[in-house]
């Protein structure tokens, strides 16, 4: 199964988590119903009265609704809301924590070599190992990760206990994971009315005299049918939920193996949580609710297989290394050294630069890292200076880096640019005298990387200040009258995927399922896709045609609009709609358009920025080309 | 057959209600929820203005340090200039242990502007010592600092706006039952500190 499929799939589940939970609740009211009957004075076998059913059931499913509804809502605005209500601390990028450091330099390595914004990194005061990943979308997710886990767990433990997460993030399972907390609260809500009715009565009980007696057991017998059938919907409700986590986990193992190709990694990691008396324990009492986020059992081994959210430990570390034999490790503290800092050189590396660019793989390894992706980005990483990786940890910094990436090289645009920025920001202006020369060295392709890395400190921007950073951006890439793909590439990352975070917006749903309804929008994309790296109008037909075969299914021909209106801003446009597609669409618009792009062989940086942004905006997280794909512009500019 | 409908009235108001109740109690629970989340933001903000702080207070021995070599004569200054760091340091860890809370916030405030003053006398003094003033190490520390100070004014334009739009909310009418009841306290800004960086650049806001 590739991306778009697991996406789908997902999907699916939600309908089929959909239909258990509505079971539940029909078990629910049919439960309440005589409860409700008998204490108000029907005695069997006169139990039936229609109007009161519907009334019962009514007031069930509205409390049910209201519940989840919210519960839903708090926490659809953002993986922070999650990570706060489980107890997380969030690890500012500029720390000068080893473990933590090393920790925020994994979840980097991982989020470029996905093709994600790099998420912001919370830190759990917990001993046990364990992990979690929070979020609507990729480009608001945010990774959890106990203390426990970043003092005891090595380099590549670490790394495999991320690549997990990452798994659950690219997977489309992070919705799913929070609609399920949702409606399990709102099941809940009917044991919390029940207990509230039993406390509210015992109070006043003990007030009044016993005139009214009759009346108060009915309610209080009430208040304990309730309180006991919320419970029994609660327990309904964790078979759900543990039947949908559990497989999920196997899926998850499986493709931090596949992302990191270092099975020692997450095995280790496994077998540390099976050595340590914490085990992978969570004490915080609402991480119980979210147990199916977790890395492991929050809970510690659960005697009742079936109501546990994860596999018992031996048989997923046996999954991934047949050799296991039981014996779990002795687990000290993990030894750090400097080196940590940096993945060491691995062989992967030296296979990565005979790759060519192939529309298929590129497509095929969205939503799944190879390797490759995983080694090219810790190069690249390591590759950029100490200091400029220093400044964008830290939001001025950030902030003043993603004003210089827009400077003009010709010095008049330029010193036009800084007087706008002197003017609307001293103190990004000071800052950046400090990081131009850092950026001055930079070669292209490390730039939308450079603003990757950069998106957790800018979260850290007051709503104000982003709003300022923003506005100054945009003044700067207008004031020498054109747009870049660059700099349009940098506008539509800050602005939309930081948006995402700030405005807490959720991502577009599914409008378009048939790839008729967005022929005209295939035009538009694939026309600027063709002129961008193709200064010759017949080779840029030919790389149109390329692209469009791929979409063959369409009734009307595509047809390669003219150059004077395939411009940036129709580009914009079309993207924007084709967010809306399913994912099936999604997927061959951008075979389509890896296909346009590479149609004469060679990529150049700009054409794989543009692929970079249509991937961004259409939620697809795709890995960075490899340096051997891309080729880099002759001339200057 | 009767029973139930004499008592389906009872039902009815009994179900509407338990409708008001819930919709009630998940208002308050909203509004709570709201009111943490806003304090978490700006005590998380805070951790950001610690950092570059702390980050401060380890340059200035360096500095020190240096200036020593040069101005022998001048004990009295660089021991001021020590003297105010530590205090500030003592502040400071004051004020990241309880952030917003209104005492620790202006005593930050305060030892922040002594440590300002003094480092202010240091440099001023440090401009009749040329050899000092040429020196690679000073240069780079004192280009450090300002680079720090500047770091620590816009984190604290970003506290300063998260605790506003907390105290907003919390005297903001109907979340003020719920932030009384469960004793949200008002929260300090922590007010502008003039360093000697502030006061060479123009002064002009960041919006």
């Amino acid at each position: 199964m590739d991306f778009f499929a697991h996406q789908d799939a997902a999907r699916r589940k939600t309908g089929l988590l959909v239909v258990y939970f509505c079971l539940a609740v029909g078990l629910i009211v049919a439960a309440v119903y005589p409860v409700v009957a008998l204490v108000f004075g029907a005695r069997p076998p006169h139990l039936w009265n229609p109007i009161l059913f519907l009334a019962v059931a009514g007031a069930t499913l509205f409390v049910i609704a209201a519940g989840s509804l919210f519960k839903i809502v708090q926490l659809g605005s953002g993986g922070e809301v999650v990570a706060q209500m489980l107890g997380g601390r969030p690890v500012d990028p500029a720390t000068r924590d080893l473990d933590e450091r090393v920790l925020v330099n994994v979840v980097e390595e991982m989020a470029i070599a996905s093709g994600v914004p790099a998420p912001s990194v919370f830190v759990l005061d917990e001993q046990g190992i364990n992990a979690f990943a929070a979020g609507w979308s990729p480009s608001s997710a945010v990774i959890g990760v106990t203390r426990g886990a970043i003092e005891t767990l090595n380099r590549d433990e670490l790394q495999g206990v991320i690549a997990h997460e990452f798994s659950h993030i690219l997977n489309g399972d992070m919705r799913l994971n929070i609609r399920l907390i949702g409606l399990l609260h709102g099941i809940l809500l009917i044991a919390l009315i029940g207990y509230t009715l039993l406390r509210s009565l015992g109070h006043t009980r003990r007030r009044r005299s016993r005139k009214d007696g009759g009346g108060v057991v009915a309610v209080l017998a009430l208040g304990a049918a309730l309180l006991v059938i919320g419970y029994l919907g609660v327990l309904f409700g964790r078979l759900i939920k543990s039947a949908v986590s559990r497989q999920r986990e196997f899926l998850a193992d499986a493709s931090a193996v596949q992302f990191t190709r270092n099975p020692q990694g997450i095995a280790g990691a496994l077998k540390k949580i099976g050595g340590l008396v914490a085990g992978s324990r969570v004490e915080r009492a609402a991480a119980e609710e979210a147990s199916h986020l977790f890395f492991g059992n929050v809970l510690g081994q659960n005697l009742f297989g079936s109501l546990s959210t994860h596999p018992p430990l031996p048989e997923r570390i046996k999954r991934i290394d047949p050799a296991f034999d039981g014996q779990f490790p002795k687990v000290t503290h993990a030894q750090r050294t400097a080196s940590d800092l940096g993945a060491g050189p691995r062989p992967a590396q030296a296979a990565a630069a005979a790759m060519g660019f192939n529309p298929e793989t590129a497509v095929a390894s969205v939503g799944t890292p190879q390797t490759e992706h995983v080694a090219y980005a810790a190069a690249l990483v390591a590759s950029l200076p100490q200091r400029l990786v220093e400044e964008v940890h830290e939001p001025l910094g950030a902030a003043a880096a993603m004003c210089g990436l827009v400077l003009a090289g010709d010095p008049q645009t330029r010193a036009a640019q800084l007087a706008i920025l002197a003017r609307s920001s001293s103190r990004v202006y000071e800052e950046l005298q400090h990081i131009t020369p850092l950026l001055g060295g930079l070669p292209a392709e490390a730039r939308l990387p450079l603003v990757e890395m950069a998106m957790p400190a800018l979260a850290r921007l007051s709503p104000d200040q982003y709003g300022s950073l923003r506005q100054v951006v945009r003044r700067l890439v207008e004031a020498d009258q054109k747009v870049s793909v660059f700099e349009y590439a940098l506008e539509r990352m800050v602005l939309d995927q930081l948006g995402q975070r700030f405005d807490r917006r959720p991502p577009a749903r599914v409008k378009f399922r048939w790839i008729d309804a967005v022929a005209g929008d295939c035009d538009a994309l694939l026309s600027t896709l063709a002129y961008v790296g193709h200064r010759d109008d017949a080779q840029a037909e030919r790389a149109f045609r390329q692209g469009a075969v791929r979409l063959a299914a369409i009734q009307s021909e595509l047809t390669l609009l003219p150059r004077s209106a395939a411009t940036l801003k129709t580009f914009d446009e079309a993207v924007r709609r084709l967010a809306a597609a399913a994912p099936k669409i999604k997927k061959r618009v951008l075979e389509a358009s890896a296909a346009c792009i590479g149609a004469d062989g060679r990529i150049t940086v700009e054409e794989g920025e543009l692929l970079r942004v249509v991937a961004e905006l259409l939620d697809c997280p795709m890995p960075p080309l490899l340096p051997a794909a891309v080729t880099r512009p002759v001339t200057s500019g | 057959m009767t029973p139930i409908l004499a008592l389906s009235t009872a039902a009815w108001l009994l179900i509407a209600g338990a409708v008001v109740v819930v919709l009630v109690a998940l208002w308050v629970m909203g509004a709570y929820n709201g009111l943490v989340a806003l304090q978490n933001r700006y005590e998380n903000a805070f951790s950001q203005i610690d950092v570059q702080l702390k980050r401060r207070w380890d340059l200035i021995p360096n500095l020190v340090e240096v200036a020593k070599g040069y101005m022998a004569h001048e004990r009295g200054t660089l021991e001021a200039v020590i003297a105010a760091r530590n205090q500030a340091a003592t502040a400071g860890q004051q004020a990241a242990a309880h952030p917003g809370d209104p005492q620790a916030m202006r005593a930050l405030a305060g030892a922040e502007g002594n440590l300002a003053g003094a480092l202010g006398r240091l440099f001023a003094l440090a401009e009749s010592y040329p050899d000092l003033k040429a020196n690679q190490n000073m240069l780079a520390l004192q280009e450090e600092l300002t680079s720090t100070e500047n770091k620590i004014a816009f984190a604290r334009q970003a506290f300063n706006d998260a605790v506003t739009s907390y105290n907003t909310q919390r005297e903001s009418f109907p979340a003020m039952i719920v932030a009384n009841v469960a004793g949200f306290g008002p929260a300090e800004l922590l007010v502008a500190v003039e360093t000697p960086a502030e006061r060479e650049v123009p002064k002009v806001k960041f919006s």
